[in-house]
């Protein structure tokens, strides 16, 4: 058994004469939250749906656990995967689909099991309404239940929150925080402000290639510089180079004061922010890295 | 042991949506009427044939003679055999019993692809199939379907034969109900083993494509197809060989009282749905979803 729980290598996907995923290989750790970003059209839901074996790569593999998606029962009870835009059964009850869906995972007792999976997502009381009935945002959640039964080790979450309302995607995002470490998660998803707060590391595509890869420390430059947001005073932008691990510095229109470092990033931080103070100047807050929303538009 | 409670679940799980939805009761509606409109036609032409004889006069036995002749004829156009073996194997049953049950068979086709045609493509349109195809076999998936088609057909065929056994077994005095029951219990099982190779080749056009309405569509194409190449087979010997190539070709074998005919027929059926199967698994294996 190796360290990763998939494994993409050189997967190429073409529909017609357009090419979804361009030799696309990535590898993701068991245990890990990793998040595929990219624009519309970037090749994130083809290289979900190679994954979850429901499309055939034209050259290329894919492991999930080892297992070839497309070998016939191979990700039975290994992967629990939320699709994107799939519809839910009709005619039928929330909890007569989930409970033939877990006797169908040969799951041991299928109507706790989706029980419980629907007390995860909050929609117990939804047991015995039709599948016809639900809003969006309900039939995410079902969707979302279908996947955490049997507790797979691996998730494949596709866009898990949109179309959600606030509260409803908050309590999604903190179910995925909840599940983060136990399994290994993928998720998709134009949030980018939920993948940074949630992933371990991401691949950003674009047109159906990878562009960038890896860890979200590393994609958001959180051991590389620091965003200090001055609200007053001049800075002396020459002298904050001398200081011990400091490699740069640069103020932008914005008056955000962007610091590139080598070495210990607490000591970078507390020598600018206590030589700041002592030449007078004030600040309004201090952020590590930069947004991942700047990443993303930067390579795309 | 796994794949068998796969199909299992599927084949319930369907079996149950099917019921729960309009189209079967629907269907069966449609089947029922139709069975009862033939019937209603054939029953009223039959019992004014045999007044005007009885009204002509003459000899009786020249008068059922002259019946058990026409009876004859319009079998053998029915049956397009004039085979004595057959019409003998088939004089216990009323001539409207037949003339239903082979207007039927022939409009049965149209009921199956009419029942079945979205299994397979109207889950991938919608792709509600992708929450299937993660913890089942894609064959566990479309056998499990086809069963449950094939399940609701043979209640659906046995509530129309046993409407129409019983209307002959009411207006046919010399009918007798033990006669009645085997004749059933016969024409049941020849419209089961006949419908078994056009539920596969419903199942094989629902694989084919991801659009509902093209798979319907694509459905009576290939019944039309068979059924010409049948017709082209019979009226021209130099491509008499076009015939066996057609399910349609097979039908008058399976109510045969020798062994041979009837088991060539059976055995037909069952290569016709062992073939549309086995193209339809092979499909549903290698495409995306």
């Amino acid at each position: 058994m190796n360290d990763w729980a998939i494994e993409v290598d050189r997967a190429f996907k073409r529909f017609g004469s357009t090419v979804a995923v361009n030799h696309l290989s990535l590898k993701v750790r068991r245990g890990e939250c990793y998040g595929l970003i990219g624009p519309n059209g970037a090749g994130k839901t083809t290289t979900f749906s190679m994954m979850c074996g429901y499309l055939r790569p034209n050259q290329g593999q894919i492991r999930i656990v080892g297992k070839d998606p497309r070998k016939p029962g191979a990700l039975k009870g290994v992967v629990g995967v939320l699709p994107q835009d799939a519809a839910l059964p009709a005619p039928g009850t929330v909890g007569g689909v989930l409970t033939y869906w877990a006797r169908l995972a040969a799951l041991p007792d299928p109507e706790r099991e989706a029980k419980e999976a629907l007390q995860q997502v909050g929609l117990v009381e939804s047991w015995a309404t039709s599948t016809q009935a639900l809003s969006h945002g309900m039939a995410k959640r079902i969707s979302l239940a279908q996947a955490l039964m049997g507790a797979p080790p691996v998730l494949l979450l596709d866009e898990p929150t949109a179309g959600l309302d606030p509260r409803i995607a908050a309590q999604v995002r903190q179910l995925m925080r909840d599940l983060k470490g136990q399994r290994t998660l993928v998720v998709s998803s134009h949030n980018l402000h939920e993948l940074e707060e949630l992933c371990d590391a991401a691949a950003i595509l674009d047109r159906g290639a990878l562009v960038e890869v890896g860890s979200m420390a590393d994609l958001t430059s959180k051991s590389a510089e620091f965003r200090v947001e001055i609200a007053r005073g001049a800075v002396p932008l020459e002298e904050l180079t001398l200081i011990p691990g400091c490699v740069g510095a640069t103020l932008d229109s914005s008056g955000t004061l962007v610091v590139r470092f080598k070495g210990a990033p607490e000591e970078a931080i507390s020598g600018v922010v206590g030589f700041l103070l002592s030449r007078g100047v004030l600040i309004s807050s201090v952020t590590r890295g930069r947004k991942l929303e700047e990443r993303v538009l930067e390579v795309t | 042991m796994e794949q068998l409670n796969e199909v299992k679940a599927i084949w319930q799980a369907e079996l149950q949506r099917a019921l729960r939805s309009a189209r079967v009761v629907v269907l069966l509606g449609l089947y029922g009427l139709f069975s009862l409109l033939v019937l209603l036609v054939v029953g009223t032409l039959s019992s004014a044939l045999s007044k005007k004889l009885a009204e002509v006069g003459g000899d009786p036995r020249a008068a059922e003679a002259a019946f058990s002749e026409g009876r004859n004829a319009i079998l053998a156009v029915l049956f397009s055999t004039g085979d004595p073996a057959i019409l003998e194997a088939l004089k216990q049953v009323p001539l409207v019993v037949l003339i239903v049950f082979k207007v039927t068979l022939f409009f049965l086709p149209a009921y199956v692809a009419l029942m079945g045609f979205d299994q397979l493509s109207g889950d991938v349109a919608n792709r509600s199939i992708r929450y299937l195809v993660v913890r089942a076999r894609r064959s566990s998936v479309l056998i499990g379907k086809l069963l449950s088609q094939a399940s609701l057909l043979l209640v659906l065929v046995m509530v129309v034969d046993l409407g129409i056994f019983l209307y002959a077994e009411i207006t046919t005095p010399t009918f007798s109900i033990s006669a009645a029951a085997v004749h059933l219990l016969k024409f049941w099982l020849a419209a089961i083993v006949f419908s078994s190779a056009y539920i596969a080749l419903t199942s094989l056009c629902s694989a084919l494509v991801r659009t509902p309405a093209v798979s319907l569509v694509l459905n009576l194409v290939a019944l039309f197809g068979f059924w010409l190449l049948d017709v082209i087979g019979a009226g021209d010997p130099s491509r008499d060989f076009l015939r066996y190539l057609s399910p349609s070709h097979y039908p008058n074998g399976l109510l045969h009282p020798s062994f041979a005919p009837f088991a060539t027929s059976v055995l037909a059926y069952g290569a016709f749905a062992i073939v549309f199967v086995g193209a339809a698994l092979l499909i549903l294996r290698e495409r995306d979803l």
